[in-house]
């Protein structure tokens, strides 16, 4: 049970409700269900409470057509049994053959007419049509048309239905009216009570074939309380069914609701006049609430499936406005990574495929720029390079003409001149009209005059030798390359030797490479500074240019890639061996380009 | 990804618990289909069997209730009347009602229907079957005594009186005659001369009638068991003029009965309620097809109807066919 709320209530955190498809998904289905709830609920109560109101007055219009159809059966029987007082008063000898067919004649006029008779107070017959032998036995002042009748003088009564055992024929169930009239014996005027039997099956007809609903159906009481007509009579003699009858009795016009069954009905009631009859219509309420409750399954199935269409055209509708959203952050994700080559593809609502139209955009500005940065900073780092590199020319001539200054006070002009010579030939290079990119010729005659003043300097402190193929003689090379590294020899290398230096440089070509390899026999270096030396972590104090050996690996790494550059190999006491990697690139190519 | 299947298959589910209500509510449809009940009684002509036909039809026509009615033709075709019940069972009705012709020859046709699913309900006279869930019907044992009582009553305690029955073995006849002997019984001067047995047959019981008349000259009393041989011992008592000395009690209330007692020939009529027979028994038999249980016996009553009390309302509906 806990877990059970637990897991209800965690449960929106869990679906991540903030999702802009549950978002959309929920609001849709709000709003459709409550509207289509109120809706719903709107027509159900109107349809509802005019479906009872027809109910209803349908009921009171049948009961009204009944009570009516009712009236107007009464009123022609009354009619003929005026005109049956009006003959019996019209002749004066009563039992003649001309009277007797007269009223034969009115009464086989309508099959519904059984008897007439008209007996004296004290029960004897005066007359009858047709004429049969009365039974005998037939208590004839006990019954209550009789009583009646002779109660009431001049008005005409009706008797609840009965049987009719006068007249030896048949038992009939009959409907009696009677009065007491006064009739003409011999020229003498006497009371007499005259009987009009009307066969039961005419109201039993009029009222059998209403029906109210399935169930329900109507009956008659008489003013009495005693049954006229009811579907089931029999059952209620029996002590099967039962009729509620008194406050039918209270009531003379109008409908109200008994529970007296056990079963809600509606019993509505109409009096017929001039018998006070009563007709009462049954009616079911559970009948009359089955339109209701077919509306309420109807309203119920339609509100199921029309929320389940919500659910699925929001969940539908929020998947493809989500959808899209979902792609973009997938790409803004891969961006974050760092693959700045993840375009969005565009598709999706007009507003989204315009937002990834302008994402994409942005993203190609993003990539330029970056590259742009790239360049700039490339650029920038070379200007620097460069600018180091210019800088070793004051510090280099200011160190060679003090050496000269020296070797002319000594008036060794021999080695003034060759120092001036290669000093002219140096600064020549250096300045090649300003290309980066010189002969591999030139660079060597270049760190040949280098080498030249630094023996000099060092009075002959090392020795050295050039050599290259021809072919590698022949191509071109980034400027300012050799010289650092030949510095970084004879400075670190070998200027703290005991013995003569010697530094050799050679160059070549192999495959698509030119590799050109400085090497020494001097100190060498111990595993800690070659590891640095390359990174330029580790910058050599006390060098002379202070160019590192870094910024000339930095250099070629800018202009050729990082596949080109130095190598070092060292081994203490045995020497120093750099190795430059560039490309084999003719040098009128280079030129051109 | 995952998610979004999440809400389609949120989505999907939901369809289908709709799909299953609607399927749900479809299916209660089928309890519209009407029930079928069988009534099979012991003759297919006379007023009381149409009175109880008429009081079935009632409750079938109420209930929303399909009742299919069969007899044989006469109370003695009992080999008639067990063929009526194997084709019934055959046609495997919701419930039989059972008005048996003979106690015990029914019996086992009885059991054999419950045993293929089908309840028996048993009207108007018992069958020897325990299977049977409900009796509808007057007490006849007592309306036997009733019978003796009122006979008695007019004859005095020392009277010679005659037993006109209908069909020996049928129970209701022979619990009328063990009510009415059993009363007898308890006065010595009351002496059951003859007992004869007509097949509810109204010329035999006339036949029988006239020569129990001439064989016991000073018979005090006739009381004849059922409606048939009622007709036919009043036709006999009234053509013989016998009437004149005659005590005659009846079973049942044919008009031609209804005649006689309102001319006094007749004394008084057992009369039991056989549209309440018709009724209750279609009525308790739908209860017992639906499985609900239903009281072992269900007594319709009997009244005593003679001259003083025949026009009374409550009689009128009871005694006279009502109009057809």
């Amino acid at each position: 049970m806990r877990d059970g709320l637990k897991w209800l209530l965690t449960l929106p955190r869990r679906l991540h409700v903030k999702q802009i498809q549950v978002i959309v998904t929920l609001t849709i289905m709000f709003v459709t269900v409550f509207s289509v709830l109120i809706a719903s609920l709107m027509l159900y109560n109107k349809f509802s409470s005019s479906a009872e109101e027809n109910t209803y007055l349908n009921i009171g219009q049948i009961i009204e057509q009944v009570s009516s159809n009712l009236e107007l059966y009464v009123g022609g029987i009354q009619d003929i049994f005026e005109i049956l007082e009006k003959k019996i008063d019209e002749s004066g000898l009563l039992g003649d053959e001309q009277t007797q067919n007269q009223l034969s004649t009115i009464l086989e006029t309508r099959a519904d007419l059984v008897s007439a008779a008209l007996f004296k107070p004290d029960g004897s017959l005066v007359l009858n049509v047709p004429a049969v032998a009365l039974r005998p036995n037939t208590k004839l002042q006990e019954q209550s048309w009789f009583v009646s009748a002779q109660k009431n003088p001049g008005t005409l009564q009706f008797s609840p239905p009965h049987i009719q055992n006068l007249f030896k024929w048949q038992y009939r169930w009959v409907v009696s009216l009677s009065k007491q009239i006064v009739y003409n014996d011999h020229g003498q005027k006497k009371p007499g009570v005259l009987v009009l039997d009307v066969n039961f099956r005419t109201i039993d007809e009029l009222s059998h074939r209403i029906s109210l609903g399935k169930k329900g159906y109507i009956y008659i009481i008489d003013p009495q309380g005693n049954i006229v007509y009811h579907p089931q009579q029999q059952l209620i003699y029996a002590g099967l069914k039962y009729e509620n009858l008194e406050p039918v009795l209270n009531y003379a016009y109008g409908s109200y609701e008994d529970e007296s069954t056990g079963e809600k009905r509606i019993i509505t009631i109409k009096t017929v006049n001039p018998t006070g009859w009563r007709v009462v219509g049954v009616s079911y309420a559970d009948e009359i609430m089955t339109t209701k409750k077919d509306l309420n399954t109807f309203i119920f199935r339609f509100l199921i499936i029309a929320i389940a269409l919500v659910l699925l055209i929001s969940v539908v509708v929020s998947y493809k406005i989500a959808q899209p959203i979902r792609k973009l952050e997938r790409s803004v994700k891969r961006i974050e990574s760092g693959d700045f080559r993840a375009l969005v593809p565009v598709s999706g609502p007009y507003e989204v495929e315009q937002l990834f139209k302008r994402f994409n955009l942005m993203l190609r500005r993003i990539r330029e720029l970056m590259d742009q940065i790239i360049h700039e900073q490339e650029a920038k780092r070379k200007s620097e390079l460069d600018a180091l590199q210019a800088q070793i020319n004051p510090h280099f001539l200011y160190n060679t003409l003090n050496a000269m200054t020296r070797l002319a006070e000594m008036g060794r002009s021999d080695e003034v001149v060759t120092t001036i010579t290669s000093l002219s030939k140096f600064f020549r290079i250096s300045l090649s009209q300003g290309n980066n990119i010189i002969p591999l010729r030139d660079e060597l005659e270049h760190v040949r005059h280098y080498l030249v003043i630094q023996k000099i300097r060092f009075k002959n402190k090392f020795e050295f030798e050039i050599e290259a193929s021809e072919e590698a003689l022949g191509c071109s090379c980034l400027k300012l390359i050799l010289q650092p590294l030949a510095e970084n020899a004879v400075y670190h290398g070998i200027e703290v030797l005991a013995e003569t230096g010697h530094i050799r440089i050679s160059a070549q070509v192999a495959g698509d490479q030119l590799i050109i390899t400085l090497q020494d026999n001097g100190i060498g270096m111990t595993e800690e500074v070659l590891k640095g030396i390359l990174s330029g972590e580790k910058r050599v104090k006390g060098s002379g240019s202070g160019v590192g050996v870094h910024n000339v690996h930095e250099r070629i790494r800018l202009y050729y890639g990082p596949d080109y550059g130095l190598s070092y190999e060292s081994e203490l006491e045995e020497g120093t061996a750099v190795t430059i990697t560039l490309p084999a690139v003719k040098l009128e190519e280079t030129m051109e380009g | 990804m995952s998610r979004h299947k999440n809400w389609l298959l949120a989505a999907v589910c939901l369809l289908l618990v709709t799909a299953g209500c609607s399927s749900e509510n479809g299916e209660l449809g089928k309890e519209g289909k009407e029930p079928v009940i069988d009534l099979i009684v012991k003759m297919d002509h006379g007023d009381y069997w149409n009175t109880v036909r008429m009081g079935a039809e009632v409750a079938a026509k109420e209930y929303n209730v399909n009742f299919k009615f069969s007899a044989p033709e006469n109370e003695n075709d009992i080999a008639g009347q067990i063929s009526q019940m194997e084709q019934a069972i055959k046609e495997k009705p919701d419930a039989i009602i059972l008005s048996a012709t003979d106690y015990m020859a029914l019996a086992q046709v009885t059991d054999r229907a419950s045993y293929a699913g089908i309840p028996v309900i048993s009207m108007d006279s018992e069958v020897a079957s325990t299977k049977v869930k409900s009796y509808i019907g007057a007490n006849n044992y007592e309306a036997g005594q009733k019978a003796a009582e009122r006979l008695i009553k007019l004859t005095g305690p020392s009277a010679q009186i005659g037993i006109v029955n209908f069909v020996q073995g049928a129970r209701n006849a022979d619990q009328r005659e063990e009510g009415f002997t059993d009363y007898a019984a308890r006065f010595p001067g009351v002496k059951i001369v003859d007992t004869v047995y007509c097949g509810s047959d109204e010329a035999l019981a006339y036949r029988l009638t006239l020569e129990m008349l001439k064989r016991f000259p000073s018979l005090d009393g006739i009381v004849a068991m059922n409606a048939e041989a009622s007709i036919g011992v009043g036709r006999a008592v009234n053509e013989s003029g016998a009437a004149a000395h005659l005590q005659l009690i009846t079973f049942d209330n044919p008009p031609e009965m209804l005649e006689l007692l309102q001319e006094k020939k007749v004394q008084a009529m057992v009369v039991q309620n056989a549209f309440s027979n018709g009724y209750l028994a279609v009525v308790t038999a739908l209860k017992a097809a639906r499985g609900e249980s239903v009281e072992e016996r269900y007594d319709t009553g009997i009244k005593v109807i003679d001259l003083e009390n025949m026009l009374w309302p409550e009689n009128q509906k009871l005694l006279f066919p009502f109009v057809k």
